[in-house]
């Protein structure tokens, strides 16, 4: 075992004109939590999406777990123990908390004839309901939660089934500082039960304080990957951000 | 919670023993005749509604499944004699089978597009079948229709057999209705409706759902089709395969609310019947098409969501007030939590318009 996690190699995708990953590469290895970073538009969340079978690569492979995931769709990769969530927290409104939960059980065909909540059901998204603390908010809808209470709420759901990467795109956009300290406690715990993440992430006290290492992306290439440290002081990267 | 559901069935045993007693009534034969029709689209709108409302896919193409049920009964028993009147009703599930497997390989071109684009190509198919009927003229007769064998039954008491067949295929809808509510293929369904990229992305078996939803919808719809070229005798292209009944069941669910158990049941029973009512009142004239739009507008104006979403909102409302207003003597210190949740839940916002009603 000893290949890395996710292996993105030399992957490529255009919108129209727009190069919006050219050649891209990355590598996340077991058990860290990799930052992606780099200034708008330099293609984080298209990586995501590629990574995550949302949107084809024109040209490159992926490979998750040993497996070559190039062409995978999502339900697919979230079986094979990969899930993600969006940067604009998507909860189902219309569904409960818990129901949020439950849905995301990743169900055979054969169990979609059980019960809409069984008891198992209940008590696996339990666990997770008094870990992320969103006990008393169990039977209302997504829809009444606050912003940060939905972010909470996606985050708890992809872990319903038990993933081995985590992709969170800006875990921490739009969320109040004790939200987002909650956020970074709950990424350490999952960190230390054996769980590995890659995030997206525009706050850069979050991403020193917690991930090694760091992936920084510009137009659609990687142009640096090491330690939190070491970006800081990296001129390429300066360069990226500042624009000189 | 408990006493609730108990409430449901109730209403529904209810129900379903009224209709079940009404013609026992000796009730004139153009009464018990828009009954017929009334349950006929009851059935169909409940069907709809499985796609249209859980699935969140508008399809408009239902009568195109509505007319193949009509020409496999007529056709079939051109080809092989009536032996007793009840045999055309045996032939219903194979005919509902039937176009199930027919739908299943159109489900899945058809639903690699969504709302607007689905509801487009869904609304071509139907033309496409309507323009078979029409030139396929050794299999269908074409514009000079095909007829099936005059139903054997007495005359006094015609209208019985499609009433009570009908009225078994109403419950077998509002049951496959009630059971996915309560199943994950509901929970999968109010997914897929709400955000299908998001659901396809934490393993929700989008396809299966989606697949099933139109299959049984198209089978139900099929068998309704096939009720009523038996009922009426003598099938045309242009009313077998009619875009107005398509109209009709998507307007019954919207009025009643969809993604409901009785919405579409309760759309039926007030568009159909306010619809043969004016047409007899008004008489020949088109008046009555104008009094029938009036009912829809009316009610869409005062309840935009449907009716039955509009009354549980209502009633939540109300319920929510009792809660809070209530004295919080009986618990210690959970208590004010819970009133507080309480007071939360089923607040009427909701991004998603016709949010909630799943859970009627």
């Amino acid at each position: 075992m000893t290949t890395a996690l996710l292996e993105v190699a030399n992957v490529s995708r255009r919108f129209g004109s727009v190069r919006a990953l050219q050649d891209a590469s990355l590598t996340v290895e077991r058990n860290s939590i990799t930052a992606l970073i780099g200034p708008n538009g330099s293609g984080k969340t298209t990586m995501f999406n590629v990574i995550t079978g949302y949107l084809p690569a024109d040209s490159g492979t992926i490979r998750f777990d040993g497996h070559d995931v190039t062409r995978a769709k999502p339900a697919i990769l979230y079986r094979r123990g990969l899930s993600r969530t969006f940067q604009q927290a998507r909860v189902f409104g219309h569904l409960t908390v818990q129901e949020n939960l439950v849905v995301a059980g990743g169900f055979s065909v054969a169990q979609l004839f059980g019960r809409r909540v069984g008891r198992q059901d209940r008590e696996r998204a339990a666990a997770l309901l008094v870990e992320f603390r969103l006990s008393h908010v169990a039977d209302l809808y997504a829809s009444e939660l606050s912003y940060g209470q939905r972010k909470l709420l996606e985050f708890a759901a992809v872990l319903m089934s038990q993933p081995k990467l985590v992709m969170l795109d800006e875990p921490t956009a739009g969320v109040n500082p004790v939200m987002i300290e909650t956020m970074e406690q709950h990424i350490r715990q999952l960190h230390a039960s054996g769980i590995t993440f890659l995030i997206v992430e525009h706050d850069m006290n979050f991403v020193m304080r917690l991930c090694d290492p760091v992936v920084v992306l510009d137009q659609g290439h990687e142009i640096f990957t090491g330690a939190p440290d070491a970006v800081q002081s990296n001129p390429a990267v300066l360069d990226a951000y500042l624009g000189a | 919670m408990r006493s609730v559901r108990g409430i449901g069935q109730a209403r529904a045993a209810v129900f379903f023993a009224v209709l079940a007693m009404l013609p026992a009534f000796n009730l004139a034969h153009w009464v018990l005749n828009m009954l017929v029709f009334t349950l006929m689209y009851a059935v169909m709108a409940s069907a709809w509604n499985l796609l249209g409302g859980f699935a969140g896919y508008p399809s408009l193409g239902h009568a195109a499944f509505f007319g193949v049920g009509a020409y496999a009964v007529t056709l079939w028993f051109q080809h092989h004699g009536i032996h007793s009147g009840y045999e055309p009703f045996f032939l219903l599930p194979v005919i509902g089978i039937g176009a199930a497997i027919v739908g299943l390989p159109i489900a899945a071109i058809a639903m690699r597009t969504r709302s607007d684009v689905f509801a487009i190509v869904t609304i071509t198919l139907l033309f496409v079948a309507q323009t078979l009927a029409f030139n396929l003229r050794s299999i269908t007769g074409g514009a000079q229709g095909a007829s099936i064998a005059i139903p054997p039954f007495s005359a006094a008491t015609f209208e019985r057999p499609f009433y009570d067949v009908l009225l078994v295929l109403l419950a077998v809808a509002m049951g496959l209705t009630w059971a996915s509510m309560r199943s994950k293929v509901g929970l999968s369904l109010a997914a897929v409706r709400a955000d299908e990229d998001k659901a396809a992305g934490i393993g929700v078996r989008v396809q299966a759902v989606k697949l099933l939803a139109f299959c049984v919808s198209v089978g139900l719809t099929a068998m309704v089709g096939a009720v009523w070229a038996y009922y009426v005798g003598f099938i045309y292209p242009q009313f077998a395969i009619d875009p107005l009944i398509t109209i009709a069941i998507v307007l019954m669910t919207f009025l009643g609310g969809r993604a409901t158990l009785w919405g579409p049941v309760i759309g039926a029973f007030i568009l159909e019947l306010a619809q043969q009512y004016f047409a007899y009142s008004l008489g020949g004239s088109q008046y009555y098409l104008i009094a029938y739009a009036l009912v829809f507008l009316v009610v869409m104006l005062l309840m935009p969501r449907g009716i039955v979403p509009s009354i549980q909102e209502r009633l939540r409302h109300r319920r929510r007030r009792r809660v809070v207003d209530a004295p919080t003597s009986t618990g210690g210190a959970a208590q004010p939590v819970r009133a507080e949740a309480a007071s939360m839940t089923r607040r009427p916002f909701t991004p998603v318009p016709y949010a909630e009603g799943d859970r009627a």
